[in-house]
C-alpha cells in the first residue's frame, strides 16, 4: 500500500469508529465475543482491504496466538504461526495483522519471500479496547486464510508513555536465537528502540497529547537478499520488535533498515559466521 | 483538543469521581472470608509476608487469590463493590478453590517501598515480579491480583488492574484460569 493509499484507507477507517456495538454487550455491559467471530469493524475492514475476495477462516494454514487477557493493553504478545513451509511453488506472500477496534486497525503488513523459510512471526501490539486480533495470510496462489483471537484489555493506545531511552531512539538491534542453521529456517529478532507514540498518549507534565511518532517500516535482508518488508503502524507497541525466521545460505550480514513517521532512517546489522 | 477527546476526558473524570464517591473504607468483602494482611516495616517499607498464607494453601489444597488494594484507590472500591454486589453468585466459586488474601496498602506506597516475603527472601515489587515471571513488573497498578498455588507458583499471567473481570462471567473466567 502506498503512503497516499494508506492515508486514504485510514481516513475511511476513521468513519468506522462510530459503529454501534450494542449487540455485543455482555452482562455488566462489557463486550464479549467468540474468538472466531466477526465484528462490524472487521466486516468494514475486510471489504476495504480484500474487496470481492474469499477469506477462509480456520487454523489449517495460519494461526494467531494471543492471550485472552494481557498484562498491559499497550503490550499484548501476539504470535503468528504458518502451517506451510516457504517453498517457491507455494508460500506465504503477505501477512496482515489487524486489531479490529484500534484507532488504526491495520497494525502490520509483512511482505515475505521464501528466504523466510517458515513464515512465523512474533510481536507485541497495542490493543485499545476489547477487540479481535486477526491475521490474514495471503498465499502466492492468491488464497486468503484468516484466524483471530478475542483479547480483553483496554487503554493500549493511551497508556502512559515510556521515556526511559529516548537518547537511544532508532537504535536497531538484530539478534539470532540459538545456533545458525545453514539452509534451514533460523530464528532471529529485530528490535528498534522507539517510543512508537500513538498521538493518544498524554504527557502527564504538560497535559498535552504527545504527537504521533512511530516506526513506519522495517526492511530485513540477508546478504542483500530480501527476507521481508514490514509496513507498521502505531498499533505496534513501543520499541517495536519482530521475531522472524530466515534461511542463511552461508556467512554474511543480516541487515534491517528502518524508517519512522518523521522520516528518521536507522540501520542495524549483524555479521554471521 | 478535539471534541471527541474532550468528551472522553470528561467521561474518564466523571467515572473516576463516581468511583471515588464510594465509601473509602471498603475492603475485600467479608462474604469471601478474606485473610487480611497488614504491611510490616512501615513507614520505610511495606512488606507483606505471604508465607503463612502459602502454608495454609498447601495444607488445605487450595490456591491463593492475592488482592492488593489501596485504601484511597477509586478502582479498588469499584472492584470491591462489584464483588459485594455479586457475592451470592461468586462466593461459592471462590470458596471451592481459593483462599482470599487481602493485602492492605495505599496509593502513596510505590513499587520501591512494596516488598513481598516468600520463602527466605523479601523482595521489592519489581524483583519479586521478575522472579515469578510476571510481566507487570514495569508498573505497579492498584488494585492488583495474583493467583498462586501453594508453592507460590503463579497460575496465570494476570492483567494490570481488575477492569477486565468486573462481570460475573469474566470473574469466573479468572477463577477457572481461562486464558
Amino acid at each position: 500500500m502506498t503512503p497516499s493509499n494508506r492515508r486514504r484507507f485510514l481516513e475511511r477507517l476513521a468513519a468506522c469508529a462510530g459503529v454501534p456495538a450494542a449487540a455485543w454487550a455482555a452482562p455488566g455491559g462489557l463486550p464479549s465475543a467468540e474468538h472466531d467471530a466477526s465484528s462490524p469493524e472487521w466486516e468494514h475492514l475486510s471489504a476495504q482491504l480484500f474487496p470481492g475476495r474469499r477469506l477462509q477462516q480456520g487454523q489449517a494454514v495460519v494461526q494467531i496466538v494471543a492471550p485472552l487477557r494481557a498484562a498491559y493493553g499497550a503490550s499484548v504478545p501476539v504470535k503468528v504461526m504458518s502451517k506451510l513451509p516457504q517453498r517457491p511453488e507455494l508460500y506465504v506472500q503477505r501477512l496482515h495483522v489487524l486489531v479490529d477496534k484500534n484507532p488504526s486497525p491495520l497494525a502490520a503488513v509483512l511482505d515475505l519471500t521464501t528466504e523466510v523459510g517458515q513464515a512465523d512471526f512474533e510481536t507485541r501490539l497495542r490493543v485499545d479496547e476489547y477487540s479481535h486480533v486477526r491475521v490474514v495470510s495471503e498465499l502466492s496462489n492468491g488464497e486468503l486464510h484468516t484466524d483471530s483471537r478475542y483479547v480483553k484489555t483496554s487503554g493500549g493506545c493511551s497508556a502512559p508513555p515510556n521515556r526511559d531511552a529516548l537518547h537511544l531512539l532508532g537504535k536497531t538491534v538484530l539478534r539470532v536465537a540459538g545456533d545458525v542453521h545453514i539452509g534451514e529456517p533460523t530464528s532471529a529478532s529485530v528490535t528498534v528502540v522507539h517510543p512508537n507514540d500513538t498521538g493518544f498518549e498524554l504527557n502527564q507534565v504538560t497535559v498535552m497529547y504527545i504527537p504521533p511518532h512511530f516506526v513506519r517500516s522495517i526492511r530485513v535482508s540477508y546478504v542483500q537478499r530480501k527476507v521481508f518488508d514490514a509496513e507498521l503502524d502505531f498499533s505496534v507497541s513501543e520499541n517495536p520488535t519482530l521475531r522472524f525466521n530466515f534461511v542463511p545460505h552461508g556467512g554474511g550480514e543480516l541487515r534491517a533498515e528502518v524508517t519512522d513517521s518523521r522520516d528518521g532512517q536507522f540501520v542495524g546489522t549483524l555479521a554471521l559466521g | 483538543m478535539s471534541l471527541t477527546r474532550r468528551v472522553l476526558s470528561l467521561a474518564a473524570i466523571a467515572g473516576a469521581l463516581s468511583a471515588a464517591s464510594m465509601p473509602a473504607s471498603a475492603v475485600f468483602p467479608a462474604a469471601y472470608k478474606p485473610t487480611v494482611l497488614q504491611p510490616a516495616g512501615t513507614p520505610q517499607r511495606h512488606e507483606f509476608d505471604l508465607r503463612p498464607a502459602l502454608r495454609r494453601a498447601q495444607r488445605e489444597h487450595k490456591r491463593l487469590y492475592v488482592y492488593l488494594g489501596a485504601s484511597d484507590c477509586p478502582y479498588c472500591r469499584r472492584y470491591e463493590a462489584f464483588l459485594e454486589r455479586h457475592a451470592d453468585e461468586l462466593v461459592p466459586h471462590f470458596a471451592k478453590d481459593y483462599l482470599v488474601i487481602d493485602l492492605r496498602s495505599s496509593l502513596s506506597v510505590t513499587a520501591q517501598q512494596l516488598y513481598f516475603r516468600v520463602g527466605d527472601k523479601s523482595l521489592p515489587y519489581a524483583e519479586f515480579m521478575r522472579t515469578i515471571g510476571d510481566e507487570r513488573e514495569r508498573m505497579l497498578v492498584y488494585p492488583s491480583v495474583w493467583l498462586f498455588d501453594g508453592a507460590a507458583k503463579p497460575l496465570m499471567q494476570m492483567p494490570a488492574g481488575t477492569g477486565t473481570f468486573e462481570t460475573v462471567p469474566e470473574q469466573l473466567e479468572i477463577l477457572r484460569l481461562q486464558q
